[in-house]
């Protein structure tokens, strides 16, 4: 399957990532017209920084056993069998947020505007060209890779 | 081979699903007691009129025939034969199975107080039959009584107040979801019911339930002298594993099926999962358990390590609570308490020589997912000399080179 590869060294915190991600899911924006101001501006990836260790991006893994897949109730959430990515069905979600208190490294949150819905990583719905953030960061440090599961 | 299911919820379908995807030549039966597959985690959902019944399923409509699984629904196990490998349903059937899963979850218990037990109105909240009853008294209702102000009291509570009546919560400790939150998280929650319209009367029990000449409970009698006018009275008193059906087969119980880390019973080729084990009653381990419990029938070998089962999610009228391990700790258990409030937060964390021991995050829980796996494998955190609510996975990043998977850094 495909997996944003992390190379942490690599990365010196601009937040492309995240903007891109925003953009990417606000309906017909783009890079520089996205409103990050919007209470629907949600991103699905996150850059903490440690004094010790530089940048470190987090990024939802679509895990080989994904804990939120396994937690969730209603069904929302599946991992696809062909890409291996953990998506999301919105429509299905009871917001019970049982898959927020699941992912151990702390990638899922509700929304922050309704708490009805779960923000989360869609891989951009495996478009062709790759997923948004990957595209955004100027120093590769997240690449698309082939894993073997 | 042949394996036979008992329960068609999150433990057995999970188990159903891990054997479809691994063994697909494996015949699997699953045997459930209701017509439907439904997550009990949006019965209130149902009885709020807010999904209709195919909408609180969690799987597929077609799951069934395209894995190839046949489903007896409306059937009962009512006895099992370890010797000859076989159990019977209500209506007369032996199945036979090569391995076996019992995945019976709980069911609802109804205390036996005076009249309590007698009235025709009085519901748990569990199966979708009990929301498809309570849906008809909605119709004619106007008072309801939910006894219990656990999570599942507060879910019927909640679609109760949704269909309009006037709903009292009756509990007997000083706050609701008392097992989840403290104090001061617990108040939120009643105030933000108290505006939806509910009346609680706290610290206080039932002691008696006049029934009328009809057979239904009318006036329900409290230990203070109170008495509560009901047409309908719901029951969330606490669950017990359903096991019934194991009597007599020599499987070992404890007020729930005994099982080793393997999640097999006392006896070979048979297994149990999910809330029926008494381990954890929460739909996460139940799906974890459903799945190990597959593969080792499968043959292969994988112990159930995640007993841990003090955690919870709580989202009520847009307000959400994550809560964690022990989170009222006694003065004698000379634990450190560190609580962080605004407006819209509020946040408790539990330290005990630098080990996290519980939580509570109120308002916003986004990326709090990391906290539980700091108490299950009770990582220190004092070694990382910051304030505890900055702790995230970033003090832990580690990455699998190989397949770029995270790795926590302990
Ligand atoms: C109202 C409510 C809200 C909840 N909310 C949450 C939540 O938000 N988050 C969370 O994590 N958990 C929640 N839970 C708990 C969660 O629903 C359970 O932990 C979970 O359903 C356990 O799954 P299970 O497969 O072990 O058993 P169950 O879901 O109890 O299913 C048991 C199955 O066995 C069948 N069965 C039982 N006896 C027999 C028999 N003798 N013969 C044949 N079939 C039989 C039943 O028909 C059913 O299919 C909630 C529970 C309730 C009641
Ligand atoms: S949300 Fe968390 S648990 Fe789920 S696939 Fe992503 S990283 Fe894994
Ligand atoms: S919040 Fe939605 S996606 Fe997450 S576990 Fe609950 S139902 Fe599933």
């Amino acid at each position: 399957m495909k997996r944003i590869i992390i190379d942490r060294e690599k990365c010196d915190g601009c937040l492309n990532c995240n903007i891109a991600c925003i953009s990417a899911h606000e309906e017909g924006s783009n890079f520089y017209t996205v409103n990050l101001q919007s209470p629907d501006a949600e991103t699905r990836n996150f850059i903490k920084f440690d004094a010790g260790k530089g940048y470190l991006p987090i990024f939802c893994r679509h895990c080989d056993e994904p804990e939120c897949v396994l937690s969730c109730m209603s069904g929302a959430l599946e991992k696809d069998p062909v890409s291996g990515h953990v998506q999301y069905d919105e429509n299905k979600c009871a917001a019970c947020y049982m898959c927020v208190m699941n992912c151990p490294f702390g990638v899922l949150k509700p929304d922050k505007k309704t708490r009805t819905k779960v923000i989360k990583c869609d891989f951009c719905d495996d478009k062709p060209d790759g997923p948004s953030c990957v595209k955004a960061c100027p120093k590769q440090a997240i690449v698309v890779k082939e894993v073997n599961l | 081979m042949k394996i036979v299911i008992i329960g068609a919820s999150a433990a057995g379908i999970s188990a159903a699903k891990t054997i479809n995807v691994s063994e697909p030549e494996t015949e699997v039966v699953i045997i459930s007691r209701e017509d439907s597959v439904h997550s009990r985690c949006m019965l209130h959902k149902f009885l709020g009129h807010q999904r209709d019944a195919k909408g609180i399923s969690f799987i597929a409509d077609d799951f069934f025939e395209t894995a190839g699984i046949t489903w007896l629904n409306n059937t009962t196990v009512i006895s099992l034969d370890p010797d000859k490998k076989t159990v019977t349903t209500h209506d007369n059937q032996t199945i036979s199975y090569d391995k076996l899963l019992i995945a019976t979850g709980a069911g609802y218990f109804i205390p036996p107080i005076p009249g309590l037990r007698e009235s025709k109105n009085v519901y748990g909240f569990r199966d979708l039959i009990d929301a498809k009853l309570l849906d008809r008294e909605c119709q004619t209702a106007k008072n309801a009584v939910v006894i219990g102000a656990g999570l599942v009291g507060m879910d019927a509570a909640v679609a109760l107040l949704e269909r309009g009546l006037n709903v009292t919560v009756i509990e007997m400790t000083k706050d609701v979801m008392s097992l989840q939150l403290d104090h001061q998280a617990a108040a939120a929650y009643q105030k933000l019911f108290k505006e939806a319209g509910a009346e609680f009367i706290l610290e206080d029990k039932v002691v008696s339930v006049d029934v009328n000449d009809v057979g239904r409970g009318t006036t329900i009698h409290l230990a203070s002298g109170k008495a509560v006018p009901a047409d309908v009275i719901v029951i969330a008193a606490g669950v017990r594993p359903a096991f019934n059906f194991t009597q007599g087969s020599g499987i070992k119980t404890n007020q729930a099926i005994l099982v080793g880390d393997d999640l097999k019973t006392n006896i070979d080729d048979i297994y149990a999962a999910g809330d029926v084990t008494g381990i954890a009653g929460i739909w996460p381990n139940a799906m974890k358990q459903g799945r190990i419990a597959a593969i080792n029938m499968l043959g292969e070998k994988l112990l159930y390590e995640d007993r841990y089962a003090l955690k919870n999610t709580v989202n009520f009228y847009g307000l959400t609570t994550l809560s964690l391990g022990n989170i009222n700790p006694e003065p004698e258990e000379n634990c450190e308490i560190f609580i962080r409030e605004d407006r819209h937060n509020y946040q408790k964390v539990v330290l005990k020589n630098g080990i996290v021991q519980g939580v509570i995050m109120q308002g916003d829980i986004g990326g709090t997912g990391f906290w539980q796996y700091l108490i299950k494998n009770k990582i220190d955190v004092s070694d990382k000399n910051k304030d505890v609510f900055g702790l995230s996975f970033a003090d832990f990043y580690d990455l699998d080179q190989q397949t770029g998977e995270y790795k926590y850094a302990v």
